[in-house]
């Protein structure tokens, strides 16, 4: 029964997280790349360097003595959100909605008082949510006001788009809705839906929710699939871009749909969750074997790479 | 898999089995330390009386062959002196001194393996000469009775002589003469001369040896035989009624050729010889054998350390292993632990407070520490002031822990005090975060698998014949090294991500 499941998974070409780890992380991930996807701020500077959109940047605070300014930060900014530079998994970030002298009001319509922020602003900069337990800094970002289109299916929080890149070609993608569970996180472990979407059309297919496949969204009880990604071509191209913009050949891309700005890069995970595949119904595995073995000549350009993605990863080829 | 990684298991994996083959064919280790075996323990003790001279005491002792190991070798001699000789084949113990008018008692001790015979091929051995007691006409009588045998192999001349020796002189019947020179002879001297003589006569070589009856038995003196060579192998003959004893014959040798004790002014008053069967662990026998060896390994073995250290190595040498577990339970099955050493330091606890209390404590105390640290949160505390006072609650713990074991006589609660305090604490904060950021599940399910490999991990480092087994041979440590490698080259499915992935349609 056991090997009889493992030869299946791999029939359809499933990527397990051994496999993961030691033929794609270790070998095309180099270490010394890790820093630039690890650090969110060092991510937004690359980003800016090559023309690739992020939400707007308020403030870096990198000491303890600089936390009791924050309400001076923050006087010009009605909403905003604070994440911790080296933050894992969306732990430590903060939605602010709207802010007054009696506090903050969190998108969850939750009110933290002044102190409980300059609090949680502290335990970033001492390293409570960094990956190592390091020191890490703190910043303060634009609110992104996402993009209609999923506002039936999305309990609070903001949708984002997950795509996995490899070798700079977009191979898979998922768009991560956030429930109730999940406390308007997009984090697929913390009980948001991921849905996926076929490459080619960009439309989205089937959600995957705690390892059940679901097709409605269990808070808002409207139906995930079918709905048409917008800037998906454009969103696609971003995400071809960031594998030469890091030198790592195996990403996670985390973009938004702001409303008015359109797709912004989030950030990037240089070890990527394999949820996706459940989401999509299809494994990565054989996927990056279709790369693999893909002519030359399409690695020349992104817009190649995503032209050539488009025509292979449709939801309805079989991989 | 990648070349260079079954080229490092190979090495790995040779180097150990060269290791481990030299110990074994070279260095005469046993294949399984553990493995019980029976031994025999001798002990000697005489009473010796002497006069105004030095007294010389020469009493033979087992010896080490390729069929006998002797360990544990003790010596008692009071206030005279002790020498060890060698004699020829024999080991001779030498007491020497002036011995006081009451006497002085001596002792000798040692445990015993006697190995099966294995037949020794093409090996010759000497042909002793003739008895010194035995004249020229004697011997040439002894040559006309058994010169009809000498065309028989070995083994049935044997046969033929001591039936000779017996008086059934064969056919066809020597000259009647002859007949009668035998039968005065074998009046003038001992059976055993007459077996020496028919032997020497016959060109088998043999040898008088004295020594003990292996079985558990007290004797006042030893007992002697005949080992005639065969050819093949020594066979041991009873040399008053020319009885051939079936192998393995149970013999313990002490000397060859020469009386087991001489004396030289005064006596022995008393000696006693005991036997006793036990049952050892292979490796005691080997213990002293590598204490005293100048072999490479023999001195670079763990034997050598200093007995109160053993103890530790012992357990340390598992370590790995305990590691190699925590290595499959991760990346084959996939469960996850608190960090890879947090599951082997609490085993290493577990050996001080036993499984249940360890358990028991280990999880009480995470658990208060949760309780805890939940309402720590609301205090503000920055992140190493906060750390601090969780790590002073776990020291608080286990001191109530230990005043509550010491007032209810239990034992184990107060070896708490040896758990991995550093380990709680960061335990605690781990289990808090997992528990805020994964919810109760993921919290539970983590310290679930931890606690199963903390009790693999003790169950492996209980065990007392793997423990011997890797202090005896700590090469195998490459064996594991050997194994994690390969472990940490397994690219295949954990065995939990096949339940993870079971929403994939049309999987079973």
């Amino acid at each position: 029964m056991i090997f009889k499941a493992a030869r299946w998974l791999r029939e359809i070409g499933v990527l397990g997280m051994n496999r993961r780890n030691a033929e794609y992380i270790m070998r095309f991930n180099p270490r010394s790349f890790f820093p630039l996807v690890d650090d969110k701020l060092k991510t937004k500077q690359l980003a800016k360097a090559h023309q690739i959109p992020t939400p707007i940047l308020y403030h870096v605070i990198e000491h303890h003595g600089d936390i009791g300014e924050l309400q001076e930060l923050v006087k010009d900014h009605q909403e905003f959100v604070v994440k911790p530079a080296r933050g894992a998994g969306g732990s430590g970030i903060i939605l602010v909605s709207e802010h007054s002298e009696e506090g903050f009001t969190k998108q969850n319509g939750e009110v933290i008082p002044l102190k409980d922020l300059t609090y949680h602003i502290s335990d970033i900069l001492s390293g409570i949510y960094s990956l190592e337990g390091l020191e890490d800094r703190a910043f303060i970002e634009a609110l992104v006001h996402p993009n209609t289109v999923f506002d039936a299916i999305t309990y609070l929080g903001v949708p984002d788009i997950r795509i996995i890149v490899y070798r700079g070609v977009p191979v898979m993608s998922m768009v991560r809705l956030p429930t109730r569970a999940s406390d308007g996180k997009a984090n697929l472990h913390r009980g948001a839906i991921g849905v996926g979407i076929d490459m080619g059309e960009g439309t989205t297919l089937e959600g995957v929710h705690h390892s059940r496949i679901v097709s409605h969204h269990p808070d808002t009880n409207k139906p995930v699939t079918g709905i048409q990604v917008p800037h998906w071509e454009n969103m696609l191209l971003i995400a071809a871009r960031t594998g030469d913009m890091t030198g790592l050949d195996y990403l996670g891309v985390d973009l938004v749909i702001d409303r008015d700005q359109g797709p912004l890069l989030l950030e990037l995970n240089a070890r990527p969750g394999l949820q996706i595949q459940l989401a999509n119904q299809a494994g990565l595995l054989g996927r990056f074997e279709l790369i693999d073995n893909a002519p030359p000549e399409i690695f020349s350009t992104p817009e190649m790479r995503v032209a050539w993605a488009l025509d292979t990863f449709s939801a309805r080829t079989p991989s | 898999m990648k070349r260079p990684t079954l080229l490092l298991v190979a090495v790995l994996l040779v180097l150990s089995f060269a290791l481990i083959s030299y110990r074994i064919i070279w260095l005469k280790y046993p294949i399984l330390p553990a493995a019980r075996e029976r031994v025999w323990r001798l002990s000697m003790d005489a009473r010796v009386k002497g006069g105004e001279r030095e007294t010389t005491v020469m009493i033979g002792l087992p010896s080490i062959h390729r069929d006998q190991m002797i360990a544990e070798e003790r010596i008692r001699s009071g206030t005279i002196s002790f020498n060890l000789l060698r004699e020829g084949l024999n080991q001779i113990g030498v007491w020497s001194g002036t011995i006081s008018p009451e006497g002085e008692t001596i002792g000798y001790g040692a445990t015993i393996k006697v190995r099966p015979q294995r037949s020794i091929k093409n090996r010759m051995q000497n042909l002793q000469p003739y008895p010194s007691s035995v004249g020229r006409e004697e011997q040439e009588l002894a040559r006309r009775l058994v010169r009809k045998w000498d065309s028989l192999p070995p083994p049935d001349r044997l046969q033929r002589i001591v039936a000779a020796a017996k008086g059934f002189l064969g056919i066809p019947l020597p000259e009647d003469e002859d007949v009668r020179q035998w039968s005065a002879f074998q009046e003038k001297h001992s059976q055993l001369e007459a077996f020496l003589l028919l032997l020497r006569a016959g060109d088998l070589p043999a040898r008088v040896v004295e020594g003990l009856q292996l079985a558990d038995s007290i004797a006042n003196s030893t007992i002697t035989w005949i080992e005639v060579w065969t050819g093949q192998e020594w066979e041991h003959l009873q040399p008053e009624k020319g009885e051939i004893y079936q192998k393995p014959a149970p013999f313990l040798a002490l000397t060859t050729g020469l009386p087991v004790v001489r004396v030289v002014n005064g006596e022995l008053s008393e000696i006693r010889w005991t036997l006793n069967r036990l049952i050892i662990s292979q490796w005691r026998m080997q213990f002293e054998r590598i204490m005293s060896s100048n072999q490479f390994l023999d001195r670079w073995s763990l034997f050598r350390l200093p007995a109160d250290f053993q103890g530790t190595f012992r357990i340390l040498i598992l370590v790995p292993i305990g590691a190699l577990m925590i290595c499959l339970l991760r990346n084959i099955v996939g469960f996850p632990t608190f960090g890879v050493f947090l599951p082997v330091l609490m085993a290493l606890a577990f050996r001080n407070t036993g499984l249940a209390y360890g358990l028991g404590v280990f999880w009480g105390v995470v658990l208060l520490g949760y309780v805890v640290r939940r309402q720590i949160d609301k205090l503000r505390l920055l992140l190493v002031p906060r750390l601090s006072v969780i790590l002073t609650l776990v020291i608080l713990c286990i001191i109530f822990f230990a005043l509550l074991g010491n007032k209810i006589g239990l034992r184990e609660f107060m070896a708490v005090g040896l758990l991995p305090f550093v380990i709680l604490t960061m335990t605690i904060e781990r289990f808090f975060v997992i528990m805020e950021e994964a919810g109760p599940r993921e919290a539970l399910w983590t310290a679930v698998g931890s606690a199963g490999v903390a009790v693999i991990t003790y169950k492996i480092l209980q065990l007392e014949p793997l423990q011997l087994t890797f202090f005896v041979y700590p090469e195998l440590l490459l064996v594991v090294a050997a194994i994690q490698v390969l472990v940490g080259r397994y690219t295949g499915y954990r065995f939990l991500e096949l339940f993870r992935f079971r929403g994939f349609r049309g999987s079973s």
